[in-house]
């Protein structure tokens, strides 16, 4: 029978027990493991969008992402829950990465470059997006293609997002006492890929993701995938 | 593991847990050109997940759903505080304009949130935020103080806020207007065991758990 027949319901709890018997299988040693505690180097700040699971698209595995992800990615100075999420992964797992990550076609980004209203609370939260259009409304008007200017809007959301983050007194501490990076990034749902804005505390760098070696970065390395950050900014190669 | 269930899980799941960027992506096109293409377009996901910002639950990965199956908020110890505009953006967004059938509020053991609040210390800025699960204590505290070994109290205390968290989900008027007239989403309260991996279900009972907060929170406009 095929499992698009089945409800998803079913299929997620199923398969949840597939994956386990498999991984313990694999390596007994694994749920011990992460049983014991974590110790994530990255701290994951995206959107909800289903189509921007992190762990998934960098190849890492349970244990190596320590995430927040809500509407659009936006980070607001005040919001509790995001802050909290900051305080807790930076002061106390001390994460090295704090990664803000945008995406193309997002639909809070869309939101924002209409002018009608979403409703309910989302008007509220999606404040800042809003801000960050009406400072760039006449780049974004002269933008004709619609998929581009989401793209548009949605770097410049990351780039406003990380000016916040840079200016969170824990994050700022933590850059000072043990060289905390943050870095700006953007995935394309196009193509897979994720690529550095160059915002945050590494140098602007004009290649994207994935381009040169290894290098003499600190490397964080998953199942097919490695993440790499030196100071002139993050890259991701595949194995 | 038998040497059967392997076999299954492998033609199951490969390609569908541990994906990854440029390969990941590659592989993706490969199987389907359609794929990027498709997602580009749209998400229509089934599922709303709240969880825990630990690193060590990834909701994908430890359900097998693909990219584009489940929208994901997490946030310290999978909270769901009414004047917090983040995860009530988030329920609005995912009921009212994706219309996800499922929301899945999922805890998990071990929860070093969970920890944190029970620790007779000033946390600062977490203060605010944790305070919430003390108030979960309260509401059970007789339950929980007759609990005397302090893991499986920790335990308790994960799953009840779990079920705390998923009333939280259903007093909002996304849900109760939704449901009233589409008949979805359904409210699911899961907690992750890191011993084996597992998803326990608590088996939130959504319509009597609807019926009961009704009684105070109804926002359905119907009264
Ligand atoms: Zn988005
Ligand atoms: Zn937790």
């Amino acid at each position: 029978m095929s499992q698009d027949t089945r409800d998803p319901f079913t299929y997620a709890l199923s398969s949840n027990s597939a994956w386990a018997g498999y991984k313990s299988h694999q390596n007994p040693d694994f749920f011990p493991r992460l049983a014991s505690g974590q110790s994530p180097s990255i701290l994951w700040l995206g959107c909800s969008d289903s189509r921007c699971p992190e762990t998934t698209i960098l190849g890492l595995q349970p244990g190596d992402i320590f995430v927040h992800r809500n509407i659009a990615n936006i980070i607001s100075p005040t919001d509790i829950n995001t802050s909290a999420v900051i305080e807790y992964a930076v002061a106390f797992l001390k994460v090295k990465h704090v990664v803000l990550c945008g995406h193309s076609a997002c639909g809070g980004a869309a939101a924002a470059l209409g002018d009608a209203r979403v409703g309910g609370v989302l008007d509220t939260w999606l404040t800042p997006l809003k801000a960050v259009r009406n400072a760039h409304a006449d780049e974004l008007a002269a933008i004709r293609d619609d998929k581009a200017r989401a793209v548009r809007i949605a770097e410049l959301n990351v780039e406003a997002g990380v000016k916040v983050l840079m200016a969170n007194v824990v994050i700022q501490d933590h850059i000072k006492e043990r060289g905390l990076q943050v870095h700006g990034t953007l995935f394309d749902i196009g193509s897979g890929r994720v690529r550095d804005l160059g915002h945050g505390t590494g140098k602007p760098r004009a290649a994207a993701f994935g381009g040169g070696g290894a290098g003499d970065g600190e490397v964080i390395r998953g199942r097919h995938a490695t993440l790499v950050f030196r100071s002139e900014g993050a890259g991701m190669q595949a194995r | 593991m038998a040497q059967e269930d392997i076999k299954n899980h492998l033609k199951e799941t490969h390609d569908r847990v541990f994906e990854h960027n440029r390969s990941w992506a590659a592989e993706q096109a490969k199987k389907d050109p359609e794929f990027f293409v498709k997602l580009s377009a749209g998400q229509t996901p089934e599922y709303l997940w709240i969880g825990c910002s630990d690193s060590r639950i990834p909701a994908e990965a430890i359900t097998g759903l693909e990219p584009g199956e489940a929208f994901v908020h997490r946030n310290i110890a999978n909270l769901v505080c009414n004047t917090d505009l983040n995860v009530m953006s988030v329920i609005n967004y995912a009921v009212r304009h994706l219309q996800v059938k499922h929301i899945v509020v999922c805890g998990h053991y071990g929860c070093g949130g969970v920890k944190a609040a029970m620790t007779p210390k000033d946390l600062g800025l977490l203060n605010p935020w944790l305070r919430n699960i003390r108030d979960v204590y309260r509401l059970h505290q007789q339950e929980l103080d007759a609990i005397k070994d302090e893991a499986a109290r920790y335990d308790r205390l994960v799953e009840l806020n779990v079920v705390e968290q998923c009333r939280n989900v259903i007093k909002t008027a996304a849900i109760q207007q939704s449901y009233e007239k589409n008949g979805f989403p359904i409210v699911h309260g899961w907690v992750f065991g890191f011993q084996d991996g597992l998803l326990k279900d608590l088996k939130v009972d959504h319509e009597s758990m609807l019926h009961d907060i009704q009684k105070i929170y109804n926002l359905t406009d119907t009264a």
